[in-house]
């Protein structure tokens, strides 16, 4: 099945593979992307797709100190910041 | 006789003071001559100048080849020049866009402290390849709800 086979339910195709970064001539520039949160979500599976390595959701938990107490409870909706 | 010179001693400032305070026909001490204030040019604030986009960049974040129109497999470079200095955050929006449908693809943001002009490259790929059509991308500054800059492009 090609992308463009697989599509969701609104017709639109899967972007969920799609692989970013960016980067900038500024010094000490901060680069993250903005994740939204699906059902089913946690934080480990979050940085096992972005990351390769579910471990590594400690990484996300602290870029979101502002909005998250507790890394167990996130919520549909809630966007994060997934730093690269 | 002593006291008639103290008493004179201790009038005499008075009187001096008197005297001074009393001449109206003086005329008015000159302007004292005093430097312009430098003058404050505030900072400009960080606009976006340029986008464009592209299938590469140099080593200077700019694209060397602009292109509107890309591949199944290929990486797409956006480009962003800004002016100005101070502190901003700069967030690129990618979209597929299918008649009045649009499909997030990606959602990038670099934080920045700019002290000059600056070039800040965002790039996307999708390893299964982009599915052909037509989509955009959406630069915004800060908080605005509305981008700074938007560019379409095509794959196919």
């Amino acid at each position: 099945m090609t992308s463009e086979d697989k599509k969701k339910d609104d017709g639109m195709p899967d972007f969920s593979d799609v692989q970013s970064g960016a980067s900038s001539t500024a010094p000490a520039a901060s680069v993250y992307e903005t994740y939204e949160v699906k059902a089913g979500d946690s934080l480990s599976k979050i940085a096992k797709r972005v990351y390769g390595k579910g471990a590594s959701w400690q990484k996300i938990f602290d870029a979101n100190k502002d909005i998250l107490k507790d890394p167990n409870k996130i919520f549909p909706g809630q966007k994060l910041k997934i730093p690269k | 006789m002593m006291k008639k010179t103290l008493v004179g001693l201790a009038l005499s400032p008075v009187l001096l003071l008197g005297t001074v305070g009393c001449k109206k026909d003086a005329p008015p001490p000159p302007p004292v001559a005093t430097a312009a204030p430098p003058a404050t040019t505030l900072p400009a604030p960080i606009a976006v100048s340029t986008v464009t986009l592209g299938n590469a960049i140099g080593a200077d974040k700019k694209v060397a080849v602009p292109a509107e129109t890309f591949t199944a497999k290929d990486t797409i470079y956006a480009s962003v020049e800004t002016t100005g200095v101070g502190q901003a955050r700069l967030r690129a929006l990618w979209s597929f866009v299918k008649g009045d449908k649009t499909a997030k693809v990606d959602e990038t943001t670099i934080e920045l402290n700019a002290v000059a002009p600056t070039v800040n490259e965002f790039h996307v790929s999708k390893p299964s390849g982009w599915p052909a059509g037509d989509y955009r991308v959406e630069i915004f500054l800060g908080d605005a709800a509305t981008p700074a800059a938007t560019k379409a492009f095509k794959v196919g």
